[in-house]
């Protein structure tokens, strides 16, 4: 009996030891990949500045030192360690916007990434489901978008709505919708050929249980993947916007917007110009490493492809 | 074949009509009408309300406006500006070479840059090399490219006074538009009155040099990328090997067995970067004040100019389809496989 049982555990020893958790497994995948680890920590950083805001930054994004007139970054000649990357042409703490910016960018790119990602997954389905007369209409409509270079029809959408922060989630969201429903909709229909749809369906599995319950697990790995591509291209859109004219208004300190105020100032302060621009490619460039991570450790099929 | 293009050009009409909706739509759903658009602030007579919009047959239903929509554009009216009263084709007209110029040179750019690292860091795979161009190229992916702009005026203008900062031409140059593309124009210009417009070519390139890698940037590094991983999938085949076994040069198995095969994905991603040059020309253009497409659209959305935006986006996206289509077409020609495919 105890034979047995010890025999019995052997044996379940073994599965998990050749079946390690998917976690953990995805944790292997990922951190084998050193860029992916090295700009997840860089996001954790930005994610807690943004959170803490009021509490991390040293003063207020709005407060204009107006003794501290583009004071240089703390390191160079005349700079102050008040105003560690120094201030803009309105004395304001270049630091503090930044991390206050952090905010409303993440908040774009998170915001942006859900109204395009549930929509996108919703219309995916329902093109692979209804390949008849929904699938086509969907997919012809998703060329048309596609046929506007991204930045113009966001730049369109925003000259409709208005500028404003909730515009640009909106006109950020409808541009990266193709790309979700394609993707939705090429995964789903691979996985409908399955054996195990076809048990589903046999089981008298109804329509929406199929779409959701039985389809749409086994569709996630490209679309995380995605996801996290089209956030760090959310946030690079919502910046050029911002530097447009045409994104979140000023004083609100968001990247981009920090960047068209300061064009006027690259003689006289290159910090004005640097700070922001260099927030804005490490941010994308973490995001974009972490999505190279994912990628590796969720879809392996893919790995070889790019 | 034929019946591929006829296949692909089946394709293209109904994509072509919903743009044309897509512009329709837009101009109605601003809040408010065109015409108080077009009076701005100042206060409208009811009557003369109901005239303007009867004139502009803005009181007929959407459908039948749509339709006159549609006629207008077939018979190549796109209607005028509400700035300059100019007719938005002959606007477009004037401004496309310099965008395209700028496109162009943006392009050659990319690619010769961009096969050339991805051809380098393929042969070399896991070298220091190869990781600085993966690196580079995923940094320039990442790249705000209206800060790349304004960090390499500041360098290289600013700094180093190298180049100018704005526009294609400098002021003490009065060159006639002739091909509307300035290096051309310039370089006849020269020719024709070298004492006149001494330095007019070099002043026109020097102005294109920095637009030029801002705008190639995204592309350079996608066609790095993808060359890289092509052209490490092509070596993998066996007739590469046999190429080898068979005695020939380095050089000749990379160039002509394994690049021209490569080079197949290569071509459609370079295809589809037109629709990211377009963008990507409305940022360049605003930063470097450059007189083109992308700048005038956002000039037009500035001004309200609900005509110029309305058929500019319009053109615009029609050019990105035909080029997509074009790719396709040879894209086909270049490979049977997708030519007969269902």
């Amino acid at each position: 009996m105890t034979q047995a049982n010890s025999a019995l555990q052997a044996t379940a020893d073994d599965v998990a030891v050749s079946y390690p958790s998917p976690l953990k497994e995805f944790w292997q995948g990922f951190s084998f990949n050193k860029g992916a680890v090295a700009g997840m920590l860089f996001m954790l950083v930005v994610f807690f500045a943004a959170i803490f805001a009021p509490w991390v930054a040293p003063y207020s994004p709005i407060e204009q030192f107006r003794d501290h007139l583009l004071t240089p970054p703390a390191w160079l000649e005349g700079g102050s360690s008040a105003y560690l990357l120094g201030t803009d042409e309105l004395g304001r703490d270049i630091l503090s916007r930044l991390i206050h910016g952090a905010r409303l960018s993440l908040f774009i790119g998170v915001s942006s990434v859900l109204m395009s990602l549930i929509p996108g997954i919703a219309l995916g389905l329902v093109a692979a489901f209804f390949p008849r007369v929904a699938g086509p209409a969907i997919m012809r409509l998703m060329d048309v978008m596609m046929a506007l270079p991204a930045l113009l029809l966001a730049v369109a959408i925003v000259a409709i709505l208005g500028p404003g922060l909730i515009n640009t989630m909106i006109a950020i969201a409808v541009v990266a919708l193709p790309g979700y429903v394609r993707l939705t909709r090429a995964s789903a229909l691979t996985e409908l050929n399955r054996d195990y749809v076809t048990a589903s369906r046999v089981a008298g599995a109804g329509k929406l249980r199929l779409m959701f319950v039985t389809v749409l697990p086994n569709c996630m790995a490209p679309l995380i993947v995605h996801a996290t591509m089209s956030f760090s291209s959310a946030i690079l859109e919502a910046a050029a916007l911002g530097f447009l004219g045409l994104g979140v208004q000023p004083p609100t300190p968001e990247w981009g917007t920090m960047l068209a105020s300061a064009r006027d100032y690259i003689e006289r302060a290159w910090w004005v110009v640097t700070m922001p621009g260099l927030t804005i490619l490490f941010s994308v460039l973490a995001i974009n490493l972490m999505g190279d991570g994912l990628r590796d450790a969720l879809d392996p099929k893919l790995k070889r492809a790019a | 074949m034929f019946t591929f293009i006829l296949r692909r050009l089946g394709l293209l009409i109904p994509t072509f009509f919903g743009i044309t909706l897509l512009t329709f739509g837009l101009i109605r759903m601003i809040p408010g009408d065109p015409v108080e658009v077009m009076m701005g602030e100042r206060s409208l007579d009811p009557q003369m309300h109901a005239e303007a919009l009867h004139r502009l047959g803005l009181d007929k239903p959407l459908y039948a406006q749509y339709f006159d929509y549609l006629s207008n554009l077939a018979r190549g009216d796109l209607g005028q500006s509400l700035v300059t009263r100019e007719n938005v084709w002959a606007e477009f007209t004037t401004l496309f070479p310099a965008t395209l110029e700028l496109a162009l040179c943006a392009m050659l750019f990319a690619s010769v840059v961009g096969l050339l690292a991805g051809v380098l860091a393929a042969i070399k795979r896991g070298s220091l090399f190869d990781h600085g161009v993966m690196g580079i190229s995923l940094t320039g992916f990442s790249m705000p490219i209206f800060w790349w702009g304004l960090v390499l005026i500041m360098f290289f203008s600013v700094s180093l006074g190298w180049t100018p900062v704005s526009g294609r031409l400098d002021l003490m140059f009065d060159i006639p538009p002739d091909t509307g593309f300035m290096l051309i124009d310039a370089w006849r210009a020269e020719a024709a009155d070298p004492e006149y417009n001494a330095g007019a070519f070099k002043d026109a390139l020097m102005h294109l040099i920095l637009p030029s890698i801002v705008l190639g940037t995204i592309p350079l590094a996608v066609i790095a990328r993808m060359t890289r991983s092509s052209m490490l999938e092509v070596m993998q085949e066996d007739y590469v090997r046999t190429a080898r076994a068979k005695g020939l040069s380095p050089a000749r198995v990379i160039f002509v067995h394994t690049l021209r095969n490569a080079l197949i994905p290569v071509l459609t991603v370079m295809g589809l970067q037109v629709g990211v040059l377009m963008g990507g020309a409305v940022l360049t253009e605003t930063i470097f004040s450059w007189p083109g497409i992308g700048k005038w659209l956002i000039d037009a959305i500035g001004r309200r100019d609900y005509p110029v935006v309305q058929n500019g986006i319009l053109i615009v996206a029609t050019l990105v389809i035909l080029t997509n289509f074009i790719v396709d077409i040879l894209y086909g020609i270049a490979n049977p496989r997708i030519r007969h495919a269902k």
